[in-house]
């Protein structure tokens, strides 16, 4: 025997492809499909031109999370720019984070923006089932807190805005959450013109 | 001779700061590659390994190509070929081949000056010798 068996190679093959799959997954389908079909080319073109057995074959292209993670980083900061998620917006700061201290700044508003942007939502619907505990707390016409509370406050502390709690917290926490999402998907595009302006000027 | 020269890269001992120079100038490579037409990824590949050493892993050029079509600088088709599947070809756009032109002057202007700069960074070890 001087080669391995047909089986074997295949085998190899096709790990390494599902491996490069599920590391591929933050990409859209149809690019992640087209990915995969060229690479797929690349590994029995080489096998052919060469000679070599699969595994070098395989082992010259890197790991499979070596080869995703290329695909990734640039993938995940354009497509996000045109997502709603917050996950995956969140995801692609946090990306653009561990390059530079204004994608570190802008991670940390937009966590704060969203976490504001839930609470305000979340009193909001908590409000029917609590009233006493959820609104706009009142000590001698200063705001004394804002939001859901787990013990009825005693008085002089008093709830003011009654059930018109409810669409004015839901108003205020969806603003609060488009907000950040817009700003984030700013800051994202940006990111990426600055990265081409940067290169053009270096250029010029 | 017993000196040798500590400009020389050394092969058993990839430099972390030559790796990041490679994976820099990889980016005009591939542009440069397709500048007398379209090539798919493994005669990139092959064309880089036979006129440079800049190929590190043979993966690293996919994502490469794949972004450089992303921002418009190249565009892919997939051919049949007699191998029984399709390959993906690149070619170079308008675009692309402006910003290669462009990348080119640069990279010749930056060596060209930073050559001029290390110069005497060379010389006493030449003397040496």
């Amino acid at each position: 025997m001087t080669a391995q068996t047909p089986q074997t190679a295949q085998q190899q093959i096709d790990i390494f492809l599902a491996d490069l799959r599920s590391n591929l997954a933050p990409i859209t389908l149809a690019e992640r499909e087209e990915i995969l079909r060229e690479i797929t080319a690349h590994i029995y073109d080489s096998i052919e031109l060469t000679g070599l057995p699969a595994a070098a074959v395989l082992a010259k292209l890197g790991s499979p999370q070596q080869l995703a993670a290329g695909y990734r980083d640039s993938a995940l900061v354009r497509e996000a720019s045109y997502s709603i998620s917050p996950m995956r917006l969140l995801r692609a700061t946090l990306r653009i984070a561990t390059k530079g201290l204004s994608g570190a700044i802008v991670f940390f508003v937009a966590l704060v923006g969203y976490i504001i942007g839930a609470s305000f939502v979340i009193a909001a619907l908590v409000k029917p089932f609590f009233p006493q505990n959820t609104g706009v707390f009142v000590l001698h016409s200063y705001i004394y807190s804002i939001g859901v509370r787990s013990t009825i406050p005693a008085q002089p502390i008093h709830e003011v805005a009654g059930f018109w709690f409810i669409p004015i917290s839901l108003a205020v926490g969806s603003a609060a959450l488009v907000f950040t999402t817009l700003a984030i998907r700013r800051f994202l595009s940006l990111s990426s013109n600055w990265q081409q302006k940067l290169i053009n000027q270096t250029l010029s | 001779m017993a000196l040798k020269r500590s400009s020389e890269p050394q092969p058993d001992q990839p430099d972390r700061w030559e790796a990041q120079l490679r994976k820099g100038a990889l980016e005009m490579a591939a542009l440069a590659s397709l500048w007398h037409g379209r090539l798919y990824g493994l005669e990139i590949i092959r064309f880089l390994e036979s006129q440079s050493r800049l190929v590190l892993a043979e993966g690293t050029i996919y994502p490469i190509l794949n972004r450089l079509k992303a921002e418009a600088l190249l565009t892919s088709e997939w051919v049949e070929a007699d191998a029984g599947h399709p390959r993906k070809y690149y070619s170079l756009t308008d675009t692309g081949r402006e910003r290669l032109r462009l990348m080119a002057t640069a990279w010749v202007d930056f060596s060209t000056g930073l050559t001029q700069l290390i110069e005497p960074v060379l010389q006493p070890q030449e003397l040496l010798q």
